[in-house]
């Protein structure tokens, strides 16, 4: 009696920490670390910005992902524009200068410091996650550029 | 002394013109709060990757808001917000808004001021549209023009349901979204 229950027990408390642990685990699971992610397309700017203008559709098939962990690129370009956003992260936008859209990459509040150095005109790869294409919207009578967060430079 | 007055008169018009904000301005500078109450727990996410347009003669205002870009303190919320069940991101990328400023004529974008905007328009969420109608603050200071307004939006309107499980008993039927965008 006294065994069986002892083993009783067990099992409920081997049941209570593998229920507790895999709770603990999706309650507490981590952000994907994008910069330690391996890359899955490299690009210059006019590559990726031209397959979205061309179709969108299939473009967001290849570069999103459901759940919202989309692809991790590896985006070359020319430095057009620095700015800070509301959250004192730099975005770098890199774009030719005859092209319509480019690729706007958003650095973190870690990477930030690398992207200081840079200036326009400057020449850079660019490594993030995707979150949105470029496109031109009838609305607002502008091109949307692609958008890329969780930036580092790519050290050469 | 003509000349001078003539000249002068240019110039003005040349410096108000280069400091009034007058005709499309354009935000890329912005930032979109969802927030759901209930109460089991407070839900945020920020996104700071909203581009916007606002034409000052017609009154016209267009937000386009990344969907993905929305970041949750939880990885596990940010996917579940992601996923087909719920704004499903890979089918519909972006939000719109797409609305007019129905009392422009209250409003002096030449004038630094606050001023109350009454909005209406459509705004699509994972491909429905619904009309919503809300009140904006636009601030004039300094040529700059910044927009503050804040839409709840009922889930359900939207198609946006989880049927069962946790999602659905902590997740509020009605959610708020604050968006400020800066123009230049």
């Amino acid at each position: 009696m006294n065994k069986k229950l002892k083993i009783v027990l067990i099992i409920i408390g081997i049941g209570i920490l593998i229920g507790g642990g895999t709770f603990l685990y999706v309650f507490f699971q981590p952000h994907r670390d994008v910069q330690a992610t391996k890359t899955d397309f490299k690009l210059e700017t006019k590559q990726i910005v031209d397959e979205y203008l061309k179709d969108a559709t299939a473009a967001n098939e290849k570069y999103l992902q459901e759940e919202g962990e989309s692809k991790v690129i590896e985006v070359t370009g020319i430095v057009s524009e620095i700015s800070d956003d509301f959250n004192q992260q730099k975005v770098v936008l890199l774009k030719g200068m005859n092209e319509n859209a480019g690729v706007s990459c958003t650095f973190t509040s870690e990477t930030n410091k690398n992207a200081n150095s840079l200036k326009v005109g400057d020449k850079v790869t660019i490594k993030g996650v995707i979150r949105s294409g470029a496109g031109y919207d009838e609305d607002m009578e502008l091109y949307e550029d692609v958008i890329m967060e969780k930036c580092d430079l790519v050290k050469k | 002394m003509k000349k001078i007055v003539l000249s002068l008169a240019v110039v003005t018009l040349i410096v108000t013109s280069a400091f009034s904000p007058i005709g499309k301005l354009v935000s890329k500078t912005g930032h979109v709060n969802f927030f759901s109450h209930t109460a089991i727990e407070d839900i945020t996410a920020n996104n700071y990757k909203v581009v916007s347009t606002l034409e000052t003669s017609t009154g016209d205002i267009i937000y386009s808001v990344p969907m993905q870009s929305f970041e949750f303190a939880k990885a596990k919320m940010q996917q579940h917000f992601n996923s087909a069940k719920f704004l499903d991101t890979k089918q519909f990328p972006k939000a719109k808004f797409k609305g007019t400023i129905t009392n422009l004529s209250d409003i002096d974008f030449g004038t630094d001021g606050t001023y109350t905007a009454n909005v209406t328009g459509d705004l699509s969420i994972h491909g429905v549209s619904n009309t919503v109608t809300e009140n904006a603050t636009i601030t004039v200071s300094g040529g700059q023009v910044t927009v503050d307004v804040v839409m709840d939006i009922t889930l359900a309107d939207y198609k946006i349901a989880f049927k069962k499980g946790k999602p659905s008993t902590n997740i509020a039927k009605t959610v708020k979204a604050t968006i400020k965008t800066v123009y230049k």
